[in-house]
């Protein structure tokens, strides 16, 4: 009896999970596949390498290649551009993304579903083939140009693609769902009573909005806007393939250096400064969010 | 009231219109591109246009013919395989402890876990493909997959995390007062009621493995080649109605995804 019980109070003690063990595996993964490496990335951006057949044969410490990255034009105008273009489609995706989740909110069932599966359908689809339908759609005889040529309205195919604009378009349609899905998973933790006393207060339905709908949901548009932000400042696939392969971004920076040019210095160094500035972005958009509950806060 | 101010319930309602109208423009532009992506994968004319003159199969089965996709298909296939199988593995257990542990710094080991998940998957990729050359690995589909795997454990947790959280104690205490050891209680009740957040992180692993594209292209195998790399280079080479087609297979795949989800956890439930 004590003897069988000893190696079963193991396992029950295993598979109670008070324990921190049922972790030690994944910790143990995670600390040789994620934080050795980014430590090792960090090394290489202040270090100088040498490599011989994608192995590295010596290493010393310089910051020749922080210095040169930050001495270099060509960075702070892909850098710029990138930022840019990151708070534009993040800003757009707020934009044309709250209101929806305010139709989830109002909406029937039927609205509901059909927000559901809009939202959740293209977070499942490759970005490659989300990208391809853009080409498609503003390629010189996409579905654009074709439309305007057989009204009359145009005689040669208008330039659409490879264009900033086409890229714009592109970030803003592909980012829309991750803004969108924690707005919904908000507006659906959302009680609608305190919607009826607002309006019972005598508030109008854009009053009950402004002060009371749109402060609840800031914290989700924080997080949202964060999730946005993050992978809209680190892609490669729609300024790639909707930019004509010469709109550089930081990502495509970063992806050149790495893969055909085989600079790893310079690339553990462009990646370093996307995390670090990714990172700075992400404090703000938190600080900001902060900002806007305490500010609705006090409103009220 | 609304007689004092006849103008005020009308601008409202104008207001509340607009807003529903960017809704409806904001829906529809999420349909319409992937919708006439499909329809143009049915045109018989070799090159891209629209509207469509004609309806064939054909691009299909060149997909379903063409032997570095179906080879890339099969690649994938494997890897979303194995990076589901290694979150199952790693991601239920870490759940558990993250919600039912009782040791210091359990806020912390959530944080930890869910940290890599954060972190720019470009930077991840770039980050373990040079610690692969450090230490004499190079890329290959067991790189990509395990790589993979890190991104993605953080979506596996927080859906079993989200589910063990609202999971009823008295099931289990009940099983205990009828006699069941720790163990059996476990597998008989705990698990079969883990099993639909399990099965739902896994749709979200699987698609990970199957389409991620910012990891896997610096660690994928250059004798292996996965989908995501051959649609990248495919996209940039051509645009005949192929390529559609096998947008319209991926778009198929992503719908019975969501079936799935819609049948485990429910897809309201999906960023719970």
């Amino acid at each position: 009896m004590t003897a069988a019980s000893a190696p079963e109070s193991l396992i029950e003690r295993l598979l109670s999970g008070r324990g921190i063990w049922p972790a030690v595996p994944a910790i143990i993964v995670l600390l040789f596949v994620a934080v050795i490496p980014f430590l090792i990335l960090l090394s290489l951006g202040i270090s100088d390498v040498v490599t011989v057949r994608g192995a590295i044969v010596s290493q010393e410490f310089s910051l020749r290649h922080f210095s040169a990255a930050l001495a270099d034009p060509l960075y702070w105008t892909t850098f710029h551009r990138s930022l840019t273009l990151a708070v534009t489609t993040t800003l757009l995706c707020m934009l044309l993304g709250f209101p929806v989740a305010y139709l989830y909110l109002i909406g029937g069932k039927w609205w509901r579903r059909i927000i559901l599966v809009l939202t959740i359908a293209p977070i499942l689809t490759s970005g490659i083939v989300r990208t391809y339908a853009w080409i498609v759609i503003l390629g010189g005889r996409g579905v654009v140009n074709s439309t305007l040529i057989q009204l009359g309205l145009i005689d040669q195919p208008v330039r659409i693609i490879n264009t900033h604009w086409a890229v714009l378009i592109g970030m803003v349609q592909i980012h829309l769902p991750i803004m969108i899905l924690p707005l919904i998973a908000a507006m659906s933790r959302h009680d609608p009573r305190l919607d009826e006393a607002s309006a019972n207060l005598g508030a109008t339905r854009l009053g009950t909005l402004r002060q009371v709908i749109l402060p609840l949901a800031a914290p989700s548009l924080g997080t949202g806007a964060a999730l946005a932000f993050t992978l809209s400042y680190t892609t490669f696939v729609v300024p790639q393939l909707l930019g004509g392969g010469n709109y550089l971004n930081a990502a495509t920076m970063v992806y050149e250096q790495v893969v055909y040019a085989l600079e790893w210095n310079k690339g553990a160094v462009t990646a370093v400064i996307l995390m670090a500035t990714c990172l700075l972005g992400l404090v703000v958009i938190a600080g900001l969010t902060n900002l806007a509950s305490a500010w609705t806060r006090a409103g009220r | 009231m609304t007689n004092r101010w006849p103008s005020r319930d009308w601008l409202d309602q104008l207001g509340v219109g607009a807003i529903v109208l960017v809704a409806i423009f904001t829906l529809s532009l999420l349909l319409f591109p992937s919708l006439i992506v499909v329809i143009i994968s049915f045109d018989t004319r070799a090159f891209l246009s629209f509207p469509p003159q004609g309806f064939t199969l054909r691009w299909y089965e060149q997909v379903f013919q063409h032997p570095v996709l179906v080879g890339a298909m099969w690649t994938s296939f494997k890897v979303g395989v194995i990076v589901t199988t290694v979150c199952v593995a790693l991601g239920v257990p870490t759940a558990i402890a993250c919600v039912r542990g009782e040791f210091r710094g359990r806020a912390a080991l959530s944080i930890y876990v869910l940290l890599p998940h954060m972190v720019p998957g470009i930077v991840l990729g770039i980050a373990v493909l040079f610690t692969g050359a450090l230490f004499g690995i190079g890329p290959s589909i067991w790189l990509q997959s395990i790589s993979l795997s890190v991104f993605v454990l953080a979506v596996m947790v927080r859906t079993v995390m989200s589910r063990l959280q609202r999971l009823d104690p008295a099931l289990e205490q009940a099983a205990a007062n009828l006699g069941a050891s720790p163990m059996q209680s476990f597998t008989t009740v705990t698990l079969p009621l883990l099993l639909p957040a399990v099965l739902a992180g896994s749709v979200f692993t699987f698609v990970e493995g199957f389409d991620n594209l910012s990891v896997t292209i610096f660690t994928h195998g250059f004798r292996d080649r996965p989908l995501p790399i051959e649609l990248l280079a495919i996209v940039q080479q051509t645009s005949s109605p192929m390529v559609a087609a096998l947008s319209g297979v991926q778009i198929i795949l992503a719908l019975v995804a969501m079936l799935v989800l819609a049948m485990t956890i429910g897809l309201d439930k999906v960023n719970d």
